[in-house]
């Protein structure tokens, strides 16, 4: 009986290899006869079956990976309804909301001509980001106040939300160069002594800060003005 | 060969004693039938709405009789203790297995021939005549379903029936959703995760395969090489299928 075991499992073995050439052959006769499935999910149907199966993570992620598809085309509007399906499915799902943010303030932004409609995209990445913040588990994290304060910051040159966005992004565990920007957005936003403060914080704490915050603090108290 | 024929025209016979399987069909004829509905439609929009609705309720209320049919082969001869009966005759495991599998593939093929003949039925009500298109696409949902009742089989020889019901439709989203592994397989930049990748879409059955409806349906035609290819492909699978399900059978005290 064992010797007729190790039999099947070789023939099953071989079959697999079998296989998997057959499947070649089924991926490239796709390809050529334009047969292939492509990435269009609409929220209401595939995604919409699956999160009654339960499975919504994976409703989420299949929708993302449209997003991915339409990205690579510069399809950037069709990306929105399915920025707000993926942040409805899976609201933890932080990158969604940063991303998301900042398509709306950034690209599709660049992609609108008059004043009037990149204001209005401006906020309303603004908004997008803010709605965000109210998952509790999104609000513990430094990643969407960071977002909120970078586009205040770069985008809307609002100093004073940028500063109150970037503060609160300090308060939970983040990277190096958030210290950086407040930095910079107190400076922008007239607090110098705020500036050179938050400079001496991170000179003193971050080695690679060293010699800007160095020169920073020099130009601040020497000319008042550090950041080109 | 006498003996697996045996085995499965009783197979057969049983289950078509069994409600659950003519509940299903009619389910399936209702649908089907439904799809006439779309009438407010253009001509030529409502042919295709009849042809999406039917092709999918084939496919779906099939595998359906698929999992059923199958899960009820090999568990209700265990359940009843009629396996004990049958196989201190003469009859090797391997026949038994092989019957069974005939009988569902028997099952299957009347339901499918069925419902297919009442959608050609209503394409021609609806004076379209159905085209070459029409029955690759038929049969390649039989080969698929066929495969689907073949892994329920082979399923069936080792977990129970609650687990196998659960198994057999997650392959079955599973199955339909691989172009996104395959996707992952092009987008995958690290070397382990790829072969990961690629070695799970050679794994799990690939259904998304048979599906070539939705692109029959916006009037793409599809070669015969590549209905030969997923015949092929399916074949194989069925080969793998029994073969599993022989391992284990063979394996387990009865």
């Amino acid at each position: 009986m064992r010797k007729k075991g190790y039999k099947y499992l070789v023939a099953i073995v071989i079959l697999f290899v079998g296989i998997h050439l057959v499947q070649v052959q089924i991926d490239y006769r796709k390809k050529i006869e334009n047969l292939e499935s492509a990435l269009l999910l609409m929220p209401g149907q595939m995604a919409g079956s699956l999160v009654l199966g339960g499975f919504k993570g994976l409703a989420a992620d299949l929708l993302w990976l449209n997003m991915e598809d339409y990205w690579h085309k510069g399809q950037h509007y069709k990306i929105l309804p399915l920025l707000e399906s993926v942040a409805w499915l899976q609201p933890s799902y932080i990158i969604v909301w940063t991303i998301g943010g900042w398509h709306m303030a950034y690209n599709i932004y660049a992609e609108v001509k008059t004043e009037q409609e990149k204001q209005y995209w401006y906020e309303q990445g603004i908004k997008f980001l803010k709605k965000g913040l109210t998952y509790p588990f999104n609000a513990n994290k430094y990643d969407i106040y960071f977002e909120l304060g970078w586009t205040y910051y770069h985008k809307g040159k609002d100093y004073s939300n940028a500063v109150k966005y970037l503060e609160k992004a300090t308060k939970y565990p983040h990277p190096e160069y958030v210290d950086d920007v407040l930095a910079h957005a107190y400076e922008k936003n007239g607090e110098i002594s705020k500036a050179i403060k938050q400079w001496e914080f991170v000179r003193d704490n971050y080695v690679a800060f060293f010699d800007i915050a160095t020169r920073m603090i020099y130009d601040l108290k020497t000319k008042g003005k550090a950041t080109p | 060969m006498k003996k697996m024929w045996l085995i499965g025209l009783n197979t057969f016979r049983e289950s078509m004693r069994k409600k659950t399987l003519y509940i299903i069909l009619i389910f399936a004829l209702i649908v089907i039938g439904a799809s006439k509905l779309f009438s407010f439609l253009t001509a030529e929009e409502e042919l295709k709405m009849i042809k999406d609705v039917s092709f999918s309720a084939i496919e779906f209320f099939g595998a359906l009789i698929a999992i059923f049919g199958a899960l009820a082969a090999i568990s209700t001869e265990i359940e009843r203790r009629t396996i004990y009966t049958l196989l201190t005759k003469p009859i090797r495991r391997s026949d038994f297995v092989i019957g069974k599998f005939f009988g569902v593939s028997l099952i299957l093929l009347v339901n499918f021939v069925l419902t297919s003949l009442f959608f050609i039925g209503l394409l021609i009500f609806k004076k379209s005549m159905p085209d070459i298109e029409i029955f690759k696409t038929l049969i390649l949902i039989f080969f698929e379903l066929i495969l689907i009742g073949g892994i329920t089989l082979a399923l069936g020889t080792f977990t129970t029936d609650a687990f196998n019901i659960i198994c057999s439709f997650f392959l079955y989203i599973v199955g339909h959703l691989t172009s996104y592994g395959k996707e992952m397989v092009e987008r995958a930049e690290n070397v382990v995760v790829a072969g990961l990748a690629d070695m799970l879409y050679t794994l799990v059955p690939n259904y998304e395969n048979f599906n070539i409806r939705d692109k029959i349906v916006v009037g793409i035609s599809v070669s015969w090489g590549y209905i030969g290819y997923t015949i092929l492909y399916g074949i194989l699978y069925i080969c793998i299928a029994l073969l599993i399900a022989l391992y284990f059978f063979e394996k387990r005290e009865i």
